[in-house]
């Protein structure tokens, strides 16, 4: 689908499993992350398996000079990127009155700021060439107001699907894959560990399954790309049920 | 307190507020604009109005107004995020700073208000926050609309989690509104390609959003005609939506 995909957070969740989905259909990568170790073992078991091209960037996305990197390695006219998977991202307490402000900050520039100026870099050359894939990673709790890790998936489902419309007649498509409860990393990392927030087996997906079906809209150019028929439903009942019963279900735990 | 509160949406909440009897705290760049409008409604509602200079993409400024706003000695109880402006739509083209500036105003300087309000008012056990938003919200329109969904997105769940607790947060949700939004953007009066009927009035935009205020209201959406646009917006296929949100030259 694309000779050459960039991916952010690419050393672990669906970052890496999209750098592995996409390196066995033979895509060269360029793989994102702040973690070297994990990165370099990474870029090596991938080129080593299916023998494609795998360039890694050791680069702190909310260090400007770091990502100064990755945008003059998106927009060089010598080396065309033709995928941009926006994925790196971390998660926040809910109890936003008493989260650090400076941390809600980065978590909104990592959410919001750096995928808007990774889009508009990506945009410029991809335009000219007439094709290219954004992706940008939100979630269904775009769909349901959850403190501020909510809002900013919101941010990224509204501007993919206006993007997407503005731009697929050009060529560049741009999809927001919003997976539901997925096990990877994530909540382990936000100190939250799966078992501890109490949901039933049936509503935890598998990061391969999510990147399967992510992979499946974003070669047909889906603005939107919601993994499994469960959370399918439950995004359409969240645009029909009064908007009071949705915003408790968003307020209750973790 | 009051930001972006020497013009349009922003100078009539203090119009309507100031005629109910509230005390002001209007914060703008525009020291000259602010200083009429606090002595006009201080002389005719008789209203304590106190004027802060700032431009809130400025750091050290916008830290004199989370200083304000978290003084124990003169309590804030309603915080107003109105400060705001629009881009073109054309986002490829436009400079990517102007669009971080952008975001800046309209998502991290009403999260970090709110997030210094929030403290004080829940230790009191009152207080109202009230978002400008707009119905773009609810339709994706560029980087201005996912603004704005954030804005939305986030009252409500803020709304849900502390009204408990006595404080409200309510987005405010005009649609097209007499102001000098669009003329700031360049757009002359009349030439903004939309149907006179989908024009509102600042004072009848400001007057319904106070009620939904009142009212604990997490989303207000001023006017019949907008509000059964935004319930349309919520059932009609997601592509035509967005197809809608392409048009005007906003």
């Amino acid at each position: 689908m694309a000779r050459t995909a960039l991916i952010t957070g690419a050393s672990s969740g669906l970052g890496a499993e999209f750098a592995r989905q996409l390196a066995a259909r033979g895509t060269a990568l360029v793989l994102v992350s702040s973690e070297e170790s994990a990165l370099e073992e990474m870029a090596s078991e991938l080129a080593g398996r299916f023998g494609v091209e795998v360039e890694g960037i050791i680069a702190d996305l909310l260090v400007e000079q770091e990502l100064g990197v990755v945008v003059r390695r998106l927009t060089d006219s010598r080396r065309p990127i033709d995928m941009l998977v926006n994925s790196a991202g971390f998660g926040q307490h809910l109890r936003f009155e008493r989260n650090d402000i400076d941390d809600e900050v980065r978590h909104l520039h990592l959410l919001v700021e750096v995928p808007m100026r990774l889009t508009h870099a990506a945009l410029g050359p991809m335009l000219q060439r007439g094709g290219g894939r954004i992706v940008n990673i939100a979630s269904v709790a775009g769909f349901i107001p959850f403190s501020t890790y909510g809002a900013c998936k919101a941010w990224l489902i509204s501007f993919s699907a206006w993007a997407n419309s503005r731009y697929s007649a050009r060529g560049v498509t741009v999809t927001a894959v919003c997976p539901g409860f997925t096990h990877t990393r994530f909540h382990e990392r936000m100190g939250l560990p799966e078992r501890e927030i109490g949901l039933p087996g049936w509503l935890w997906l598998h990061a391969p399954d999510v990147v399967a079906a992510g992979l499946r809209d974003i070669a047909r150019g889906k603005a939107l790309s919601v993994p499994t028929w469960r959370y399918k439903a439950a995004v359409v009942l969240s645009r029909i049920l009064p908007a009071r019963i949705i915003a408790t279900v968003g307020a209750r735990k973790p | 307190m009051i930001t972006g509160a020497s013009s349009g949406l922003g100078a009539e909440f203090a119009r309507q507020l100031a005629a109910r009897r509230t005390d002001l705290v209007l914060v703008a760049r525009d020291t000259e604009a602010l200083e009429a409008l606090a002595a006009a409604l201080a002389e005719e509602f008789s209203v304590d109005v106190e004027v802060l200079t700032a431009d809130l993409l400025v750091q050290r400024e916008l830290d004199q107004v989370v200083r304000r706003l978290t003084d124990p000695e003169r309590p804030v109880d309603m915080l107003v995020n109105n400060a705001g402006f629009g881009l073109p739509l054309e986002f490829a083209r436009n400079d990517i700073e102007d669009e971080v500036r952008h975001l800046d105003l309209l998502v991290e300087v009403p999260m970090r208000l709110t997030h210094a309000a929030l403290t004080p008012m829940i230790a009191r056990g009152r207080g109202y926050i009230v978002n400008v938003a707009s119905v773009a919200g609810f339709i994706p329109r560029s980087t201005y609309g996912a603004c704005k969904g954030w804005i939305i997105s986030f009252s409500r769940w803020a709304n849900g989690r502390y009204a408990a607790r006595g404080v409200t947060v309510t987005a405010v949700c005009p649609g097209f509104t007499h102001t000098n939004f669009h003329e700031r953007m360049g757009l002359l009066p009349g030439e903004e390609g939309v149907a006179s009927w989908m024009w509102l009035d600042a004072p009848q935009v400001v007057a319904e959003a106070l009620r939904d205020v009142a009212r604990g209201r997490a989303v207000s959406i001023p006017s019949l005609r907008y509000k059964a646009m935004v319930a349309l917006s919520r059932l009609a296929p997601p592509g035509l939506v967005t197809r809608a949100g392409s048009r005007g030259r906003r």
